[in-house]
């Protein structure tokens, strides 16, 4: 049986002790082995296996087996903020034992280095007593740093060996082991001529175990704060509604509301659930879920999103979505699904990782043989020294040599941070967009948006409202219409279209209420299909329709067919207006431009990426909407089954091709291109298929976007830079390969230590990403105050003054 | 208690293959040094202990790894 045919599950586990990025592909490896299992994806940030898998094939609890038989522990994730504060609870208590273990190793390590350099102090040496010095008595203050603090490498490298799994805890268990182990036989055999007295490792076993300590316990630190914008979008989740049943008024768990409810919202309180608004009007500030930093007003009709809050007025609202179904729960669920998918560069990284550990100690062995039988006779020199180190090498012998260098190459070669590099920046990234109100799907989703080349938009509902409304008023002329105004045709017009159901009639009428002309009840309505209406308004015959209904009823319009033809080649629909049989004016109706469509283009273009529309429409509309907005490429009357073969069409010109959309004909498009964005108030298929979700309706967040994963790429490019780099460099450098020149050898505690700095400088520098601003974030509102709302045009002069 | 019996099984069954092959390099290391140079019989017996514990340490997971593999597919 073909297990794709069949209907997946998929289970979060939360797995303990992976601490590399080979045991991200032990831990995944041993769940994809499982038969039933289609699926692992391992976060290492956020210690998480997210494991799709046919149910009746395998059990959850085949997996936990088949993860503890890897040398894990694993157990069944449970969800919300109980489940975080527990995680957050193990993470703390990590720290707290790491901490311990720092503690130890680093107190006890620096009486081991102060033991060791003490013939170097000089003067110094008058506080110290000499005793410190000795070897027995450094080598009793080392072995509770190996047997305490270090214990933990030894186990655990013991528990993966056992299973067939080599992590990086096998690199600092040999390296320490090793260390100590011949720092013993020198000590208590001195004329064993393991190098003696002379080459006693203690303070490499010591000071290794200290820094690698240090850097566990700074990962552990840095580690979660990552992720720490779950935790911010689930404190939003209020704890209590004030809900009205029947007459009273009580106060319940958020998550017993059920739809349906009408709950009532206070100054200063939090919505809890979605819904609409019945009654009252406030300011609801609605930043931390949307990005948007002005509080939105909220009226009766109005919808409002559960987690937002309250500022001034009071209202009712009824509950329409409440629990798993609520707005800010989906957020929630899309950015844990996020960070705990994988991103390509994530998977070579952990496949390079994963391999690593092995070839570096195949490479321990080569080291070793290399020194013991060549490099050793040829080139040692008895002056020689550590790097940043006085201590000079003396009298060890060619084993003792030789083994300082295998060990070296063990310590230095650790790929923790190569494990870190890419999950930390895409936890970061993605909670970062979520702040200003964008929701990547997936971690390829990033970085697919970092390499776009072409953005096409979906015009009716992306780039324009997708509802017409009025967008210019002209007067025929004073002595013609009797000294009529641009109100006085709107209110003419507006008044003939009450009762009208046409969305053009509509759009009059809205146009008239929004710019607060009065609209009365017409004494006599007609509609006339497919040329206009008749009306009789206060005693007057009021006609608004097209060309042909003028021309039926023997109004002479000629002076405004010129005007009414340049408004139609900007895409505008025009109806003309005839009071008493005599031509008054014209109104234009169009579907306008979205309030920062043009501004969000131009930036787009300014990024040097080309910007195509596509739409259903006819080309001469298409046009007029493409030259408002700036988009030189337009792709018109496209069917809606056409837009994804347009989109493949541009692919197969090796075009990396985003598509902005947000209707279910644009779901074949968003799903065949390379990021789909779907507009947050478009329809639900949009926001299933689309890879990107903008919450807000603003198109500003396209570039939000790509900035932010721009931004991500950026770090984790940085990041595997970084990591890579310091393992291709140091490795070299640990097996020797300055010391024919230089002869200076790097010493296990220095490898240790640039370990340590290599993890901690890849974490702290994901940290920087938390300063993250999308370029158009900062000026909004001072952009917003400078330009205002977009307005039609109002044409208050006569049309054609003859 | 079925699966651990299986696994200790898996893990003799990959024990002799590596367990074997990491002696077998420590002996190489040991004749190497024996017959090619004049090293103390403390670095000869070290450095054969040091390349056997390595190669110990590189065949254990692999052959581990893949005995359990087989294992799973005769399932």
């Amino acid at each position: 049986m073909n297990p794709s045919n069949l209907a997946k599950n998929s289970v979060t586990l939360a797995v303990q002790g992976m601490t590399c990025a080979s045991c991200v592909a032990h831990v995944e490896g041993a769940l994809t082995d499982l038969e039933g299992v289609t699926a692992a994806v391992v976060n290492l940030g956020l210690g998480t296996a997210r494991v799709t898998y046919v149910a009746g094939l395998v059990t959850v609890s085949q997996m936990k087996r088949s993860v503890r038989e890897a040398g894990y522990e694993a157990q069944e994730r449970s969800q919300g903020l109980d489940a975080l504060d527990r995680e957050r609870q193990a993470r703390e208590e990590e720290i707290r034992r790491q901490g311990r273990n720092l503690v130890v190793a680093g107190g006890v390590g620096l009486l081991v280095m102060i033991g060791t350099f003490y013939e170097m102090l000089g003067p110094l040496r008058s506080w110290i007593p000499e005793w410190l010095s000795y070897k027995w008595v450094i080598g009793l203050l080392t072995t509770p740093i190996v047997l305490g603090p270090g214990r933990q490498f030894f186990t655990n490298s013991w528990r993966g060996l056992k299973h067939g799994v080599t992590d990086m805890n096998l690199l600092y268990a040999t390296g320490i082991g090793a260390a100590y182990g011949i720092a013993v036989i020198n000590t208590l055999f001195p004329q064993a001529r393991f190098g003696g007295e002379g080459a006693t490792f203690f303070e490499s076993a010591a000071l290794l175990t200290a820094f690698i300590v240090l850097g566990r316990w700074l990962e552990a630190l840095t580690r979660g704060r990552t992720s720490e914008a779950i935790r911010k979008l689930m404190k939003l989740q209020p704890k209590l509604a004030r809900v009205r049943r029947g007459t009273a008024e009580e106060e319940i768990p958020a998550d017993e509301v059920q739809v349906g409810d009408l709950l009532l919202v206070r100054p200063g309180e939090s919505v809890a659930v979605d819904g609409l608004v019945e009654e009252g009007y406030s300011a609801v500030d609605e930043s931390m879920l949307t990005g948007e930093s002005l509080p939105v007003e909220k009226k009766a009709g109005d919808q409002v999103i559960g987690g937002t809050l309250n500022k001034t007025g009071a209202f009712k609202f009824r509950a329409t979505r409440v629990g798993k179904e609520t707005s800010l729960a989906q957020i929630i669920k899309l950015v844990e699904d996020a960070q705990a998918s994988k991103a390509p560069i994530q998977k070579l990284a952990d496949w390079v990782a994963g391999h690593f550990i092995l070839g570096v100690h195949i490479l321990a062995v080569v080291v070793f043989v290399f020194w013991f039988f060549f490099g050793y006779r040829l080139y040692f020199d008895p002056d020689s020294s550590f790097i940043f180190s006085p201590y000079r090498l003396g009298e060890i012998g060619v084993f003792g040599f030789s083994l300082l260098l295998s060990i070296t190459v063990l310590v230095i070669s650790c790929p923790c941070a190569v494990g870190l590099a890419t999950p930390s920046a895409m936890m970061a990234g993605t909670g970062k967009a979520a702040e200003y109100g964008v929701l990547f799907k997936t971690a390829q989703a990033i970085e697919n948006a970092s390499k776009l080349q072409t953005l096409i938009f979906d015009k009716t509902g992306t780039l324009t409202r997708g509802e017409p409304s009025v967008t210019d008023v002209l007067v025929y002329g004073e002595t013609v219409a009797g000294g009529l105004t641009a109100q006085d045709i709107l209110r003419f017009a507006a008044s003939a279209e009450k009762n009208s159901e046409h969305p053009l009639g509509e759009a009059i009428v809205r146009g008239a209420q929004e710019r607060g002309v009065e609209v009365s009840d017409p004494q006599r309505f007609e509609s006339i299909p497919g040329h206009g209406v008749e009306a009789t308004l206060q005693g007057n015959a009021v006609l608004l329709g097209n060309r042909r209904l003028m021309s039926q009823r023997a109004v002479d319009i000629g002076d405004l067919v010129g005007q009414a033809e340049r408004l139609e080649v900007e895409g505008k629909t025009v109806m003309f207006l005839a009071v008493d049989g005599r031509p008054a004016g014209l109104i234009a109706v169009a579907d306008t431009l979205k309030e920062h469509s043009q501004e969000a283009i131009q930036r787009l273009k300014r990024l040097g990426l080309e910007v195509a529309m596509i739409t259903g429409d006819n080309a001469r509309t298409a046009q007029a909407i493409a030259r408002q907005v700036g988009i030189d490429r337009v792709l018109a009357e496209v069917l809606p089954q056409d837009k994804a073969e347009e989109v493949k069409k541009l692919q197969a010109l090796g075009k990396r091709v985003a598509m902005v959309g947000d209707g279910v004909n644009d779901a074949p498009a968003l799903a065949q291109s390379d990021v789909g964005m779907a507009i947050g108030s478009g329809t639900d298929v949009a926001k299933e298929t689309g890879d990107v979700i903008l919450i807000k309706d603003d198109l500003r967040d396209v570039v939000v976007a790509l900035e932010a994963a721009k931004a991500t790429m950026r770090k984790v490019k940085q990041n595997l830079f970084w990591a890579f780099f310091y393992n291709t460099l140091g490795i070299p450098i640990g097996a020797g390969l300055l010391y024919p020149v230089l002869r200076l050898v790097v010493s296990p505690e220095l490898a240790g230590a640039m370990m340590a700095v290599s993890s901690v400088s890849v974490t702290l520098n994901t940290l920087l990403l938390r300063r993250f601003k999308p370029s158009f974030h900062s000026g909004r509102q001072q952009q917003r105050q400078a330009q205002g709302p977009e307005q039609p045009r109002w044409v208050t002069e006569p049309a054609a003054a003859d | 208690m079925e699966g651990e019996l299986l696994d200790r099984g898996i893990a003799r069954r990959a024990a002799r293959i590596y367990l074997p092959l990491a002696i077998t390099a420590a002996l190489l290391f040991l004749v190497a040094a024996s017959v090619t140079g004049e090293y103390t019989t403390v670095a000869r017996v070290g450095g054969a202990v040091w390349v056997g514990t390595l190669s110990l340490i590189v065949s254990m997971p692999v052959v581990t790894a893949r005995a359990k593999a087989k294992a799973r597919r005769r399932e």
